[in-house]
């Protein structure tokens, strides 16, 4: 009976249209591998899906009522997955597939803020399959791809076998540069194996801890003011916690439309514990998580991902929560 | 069928779990309906079961994965599943399907006299009776819940933005007016008296409308999503799940504005999960988290007494028989609990 409780993961597939989204789930579903999913779509979905689990929707973005733009949800999901949540035999996981051009952060965000949906499922992860001749046109003409490569746990980079090396670097530079925490898998024909797709459990803290982010050392040039990227800080020196509670509430409450995902890993003065978060737009998951590994440095890492991020004076409002 | 009655009253059990019969059936209990003196109980396989006082109940296979919503029409059940079919049984088990939407769910199934209702996405379908094809009844969202008024005239319906009342005109012909609150609705009800139109929303709160001057009000500072709501006593009181005490809000005079709601409080300090009135009287039975369920006066809240002890499962489904002679509580582990409300001795 136990079992009742458990919550499901859930796996988001995003992706441009025509990258292959189809092609791995039909991947996903028939691989022997005895595991019952269910399957979200949307009705624009390209091909059929083979899976006798398959729900239909449309992508309801709500506005939850308390006056915050940022924090919008996916409505079709809350109720398809509470629903699902009702059934007698018990699911392993369930897909959402996304269309082309949906934003991942109302999928992200109704884990976070529908208590029932966050009671008995959880965020896996959110894989974006990206097809590696044309993300670069699509990430220069589309925010909603920027997005999609920005929210994701795991960048399935699909079809290679179409470009040359050199091209397909340059893809891979474009991703990093906005996604360092992204692990970029390659593929022809999405042809992955499972468990690096699927069970990732990205979204829980524990695994902030143990994905080191791959940043390119390149600078910013080239880069028009809403272009996604990415900035970091590390400091060795403790901060002080108010002074941080000030800053980032502040930060995320007047910047956190613009602030698509964080992540960080905090050493506070007097603090025995490691404090780690990570957030989407506005909102945040965060706890202690533990002491501090012992013969390992204490220091404090800090990553954003957004638009405009030059503009927040990021680095000075960190540098002024380092204890005095 | 691996029902496993257990009919041997132990020390720990309530008077009415001695009394009554237990079923541990390990499937999800998704719905309760009362169709005359007989119960009808929808589950997470897609099965139902008909409770009828001297009579076995047995699995009517009806969908073919979950059975999402219930209604009654008359002497016949409605149900709406998740494989998109809409369907009518009849107390003796026959199926009929009255509408079949694919892969798309049916969420919420209602009548009014003959008069079938259920919503798929975004769109009500109605059929009329004797009318082979629905009417359809286009909105601009997927549709959060549907409900008729006592007699039948107006249909409302709840979707992101408010509600979508449609009425019928003398000519038979439905046309909609639209309450707008930003947001999401959910399930929507009228008051027995027809004066309120009330939904739970996305967010913890009610919103309410008083439709003869369109005054509008929310409801709010619960802990949880409001899940299960009715009018008790005609409409004196709307009681309310999700706090950890049954929300009671005064409907008579001049509505709740500005006054405060009644809140009953139950041991355990567990999250209300439904509320059920209890038939003619001003008193609700109330379904907790845990499985525990109450009966209490609104108004006299020393008079409660417990029906049903803990199970660990939320309750999530409460009927009482018309003739008030027999109830039946479900939860989300597959417990049934149905019981005679009287002592056989004392009738």
């Amino acid at each position: 009976m136990e079992e009742t409780n458990k919550q499901v993961p859930v796996t988001v597939l995003t992706g441009f249209l025509g990258a292959g989204k189809t092609t791995l789930l039909n991947r996903i579903l028939t691989e022997q591998h005895g595991k019952k999913y269910a399957v979200i779509v949307n009705e624009f979905g390209e091909q059929g899906i083979d899976n006798d689990l398959v729900v239909d929707a449309d992508e309801e973005v709500f506005e939850m009522n308390n006056g915050c733009i940022c924090c919008t949800v996916r409505g079709d999901l809350i109720r398809i997955l509470s629903g699902l949540m009702k059934r007698a035999d018990k699911l392993d996981a369930i897909i959402v597939e996304t269309t082309g051009l949906a934003d991942p952060a109302p999928v992200a965000q109704t884990f976070f803020v529908d208590q029932d949906v966050a009671d008995r499922t959880k965020l896996d992860a959110i894989v974006t399959v990206a097809d590696a001749v044309h993300l670069s046109t699509q990430l220069t003409d589309h925010h909603e791809a920027e997005e999609q490569i920005a929210f994701a746990d795991v960048v399935l980079l699909n079809k290679i076998d179409l470009v040359d090396e050199s091209g397909l670097e340059v893809v891979k530079e474009r991703i990093k540069k906005i996604n360092p925490f992204a692990k970029v898998i390659n593929t022809t024909k999405c042809g992955v194996s499972l468990n690096e797709i699927l069970n990732l459990d990205a979204f829980s803290l524990k695994r902030v801890l143990d994905v080191e982010p791959d940043f390119l050392t390149s600078d910013h040039d080239h880069e028009h003011d809403d272009d996604v990227t990415s900035l970091s800080f590390v400091s060795d020196t403790p901060l002080d916690m108010e002074k941080f509670q000030d800053w980032f509430s502040k930060l995320l409450q007047t910047k956190g439309q613009d602030i698509l995902r964080t992540k960080g890993i905090l050493d506070f003065t007097g603090e025995s514990d490691r404090y780690v978060f990570q957030g989407v737009h506005m909102l945040m998951d965060a706890s202690p998580m533990g002491k501090w590994p012992q013969g390992k440095e204490r220091s404090s890492r800090l990553v954003f991902i957004g638009r405009n991020l030059e503009s927040m004076n990021l680095k000075e409002g960190f540098e002024n929560c380092k204890s005095a | 069928m691996k029902a496993d009655t257990s009919q041997f009253p132990e020390l720990d059990k309530t008077k009415f779990e001695q009394r009554g019969t237990e079923f541990k059936l390990g499937i999800p209990i998704t719905n309760a309906v009362t169709v005359g003196n007989s119960i009808a109980v929808g589950f997470g396989d897609g099965t139902v079961r008909i409770f009828t006082s001297g009579e076995s109940s047995e699995p009517i296979k009806a969908h073919k994965g979950i059975v999402l919503c219930m209604s009654k029409d008359g002497d016949n059940i409605l149900t709406g599943g998740d494989d998109g079919r809409f369907l009518n049984i009849s107390l003796d088990g026959k199926i009929s399907e009255i509408g079949n939407f694919g892969t798309r769910w049916v969420d919420h199934v209602t009548a009014n006299n003959g008069s079938l209702v259920c919503s798929s996405g975004n769109i009500v379908y109605l059929w009329s009776p004797n009318h082979k094809q629905p009417k359809l009844f286009e909105h601009n969202s997927t549709i959060g819940g549907i409900a008729f008024d006592t007699k039948g005239r107006r249909l409302a319906v709840s979707r992101y933005g408010g509600v979508t009342l449609w009425k019928k005109d003398y000519s038979n012909k439905w046309n909609s007016s639209e309450l707008n609150w930003k947001g999401s609705h959910n399930k929507v009800i009228f008051s027995p008296d027809g004066k309120y139109l009330v939904t739970s929303m996305q967010e913890n709160q009610l919103h309410f409308w008083r439709l003869k001057d369109k005054i509008d009000s929310a409801m709010s500072g619960y802990g949880a999503k409001i899940k299960s709501f009715a009018f008790v006593d005609d409409s004196k009181y709307l009681a309310t799940s999700g706090a950890k005490e049954a929300v009671c809000w005064p409907f008579d005079g001049d509505g709740p504005v500005g006054r405060e709601p009644i809140c009953l409080p139950y041991v355990g300090n567990k999250l209300v999960t439904f509320v059920e009135p209890f038939p003619n009287e001003n008193a609700i039975l109330t379904g907790l988290s845990d499985g525990s369920v109450f009966l209490s006066e609104i108004e006299k809240a020393s008079n409660t007494i417990i029906i049903r002890s803990f199970t660990e499962f939320e309750v999530s489904a409460i009927a009482v028989t018309k003739d008030c002679s027999h109830l039946l509580i479900g939860d989300m582990g597959g417990n049934i609990l149905w019981t005679s409300i009287w002592d056989e001795e004392k009738k």
